[in-house]
């Protein structure tokens, strides 16, 4: 497989029924995506599930795609909408359940001192917690922002939503993160 | 120095997030570093976000170090027969398609005239056994007596149809099986009636089968 080719030359090869084209767009985009369901749903085992869900979903609408979005947006489009069916379907997880997921998700470097380990598996915590309290609008900018590192315009066109509005969003998100933040460091 | 504080008053949130995340152009960098310089809360902002930031990213690179590929991509799909005929016919030229279809036509065609010829000139291939020989023997012994029936004029003889008829000694009405399957022993007429009929004899043989015959006779 060509990995110079373009994500929409690969789409159109999937569509002709090159099944290893599909197969290169996702390993591209996998981790992208991962991230992304990740910081929406602050959890290992959902990011994963609702990153395969998103691309059998792309699969499943190869032919509904028309090339007017950069298939980027695409995904990206289909996975805030799996995360967010996925979360309406499964409510809010209590807090705890998810400090205990986390606490056994994830190995952490050896150079670390014990304390240093313990601070940041805090720090990162505080971080999940404040993202996943703030409004869905809001989560979702700053995940596609900070996790896939996407610029305005993509995330405006994967969300459907004017450039200004995405700005706004982010900056409030960042003021909100910033407060839960403080208060975190405060009781701490 | 007279200082903006960043509230509802500042309105350059959109400008600040395009400096904070490095997409505003040079001149709106230029413009909003000489606005930093006035506005002690948009400065601040800036810093507290950029720490906000890099919360975020020792997450991220937390959550993403236990990332592994998903088993989506692990076991890549083998294309089936179908989905490689597809492609064939997605990737041909017009003209490609054309002939193939004309050549499966006549394929076809051509197989199913095959198929009605095979049918006709099929040969029956019944099997018949030993005890089907003798029913049909003697069902064809049966309707002859029916059709020399009238003929005959009836006799004596004829009448007392259940006593046993004698046998001309030369009569070739029994056949070799009859005298394989007899269980009385084979008078030497009958064993060189049954040895011409098989015509199985050289000279040496006939030696072999009168001993034999002689030796079951015995």
């Amino acid at each position: 497989m060509d990995t110079l080719a373009t994500d929409e030359i690969i789409v159109e090869r999937a569509l002709t029924g090159d099944a290893e084209a599909f197969g290169e767009l996702v390993r591209r985009w996998e981790r992208r995506i991962f991230a992304l369901t990740y910081g929406m749903l602050g959890r290992e085992e959902d990011a994963r599930d609702a990153t395969q869900e998103t691309f059998l979903a792309a699969f499943r609408n190869l032919r509904g795609f028309r090339g007017e979005a950069k298939v980027s947006s695409w995904l990206h489009r289909i996975a805030v909408n799996q995360c967010i069916s996925r979360q309406r379907r499964s409510k809010v997880r209590s807090e705890q359940a998810l400090e205990e997921e986390h606490e056994t998700s994830f190995t952490t470097p050896r150079s670390y001192s014990p304390a240093h380990v313990a601070e940041g598996r805090q720090e990162t915590a505080a971080v999940r917690r404040a993202i996943n309290s703030l409004p869905v609008e809001l989560r979702q900018v700053i995940v596609m922002k900070e996790f896939e590192e996407l610029t305005f315009r993509e995330i405006a066109d994967a969300l459907e939503l004017p450039l200004s509005t995405v700005k706004s969003r982010l900056y409030t998100a960042l003021k909100q993160l910033q407060m839960r933040l403080q208060k975190f460091e405060s009781r701490n | 120095m007279n200082e903006i504080q960043n509230s509802p008053g500042c309105e350059r949130a959109s400008e600040l997030i395009a400096f904070l995340y490095g997409e505003a152009d040079e001149h709106e960098v230029r413009d909003f570093r000489l606005h930093l310089q006035q506005c002690g809360g948009c400065r601040e902002e800036v810093a507290s976000f950029g720490d906000v930031r890099q919360s975020i990213t020792a997450w991220r690179d937390e959550a993403l170090a236990g990332f592994v590929s998903t088993p989506l991509t692990a076991q890549p799909r083998t294309k089936s027969a179908l989905a490689a005929l597809r492609q064939f016919f997605d990737l041909s030229p017009l003209w490609l398609k054309g002939a193939t279809a004309l050549a499966a036509v006549t394929f076809c065609v051509l197989a199913g005239l095959a198929l009605f010829r095979s049918n006709h000139n099929e040969v029956s291939t019944k099997v018949y056994t030993e005890q089907d020989i003798d029913r049909i023997v003697k069902e064809a012994l049966v309707q002859q007596a029916r059709l020399q029936l009238p003929v005959q004029t009836p006799s004596p003889e004829n009448i007392t149809l259940n006593s046993p008829k004698p046998k001309p000694k030369n009569s070739r009405a029994s056949s070799p099986t009859q005298f394989a399957r007899s269980q009385r022993p084979l008078s030497k007429q009958e064993r060189e009636q049954l040895a011409a009929e098989l015509r199985l004899l050289s000279s040496d043989d006939d030696a072999t089968l009168h001993l034999l015959g002689d030796r079951i006779n015995q």
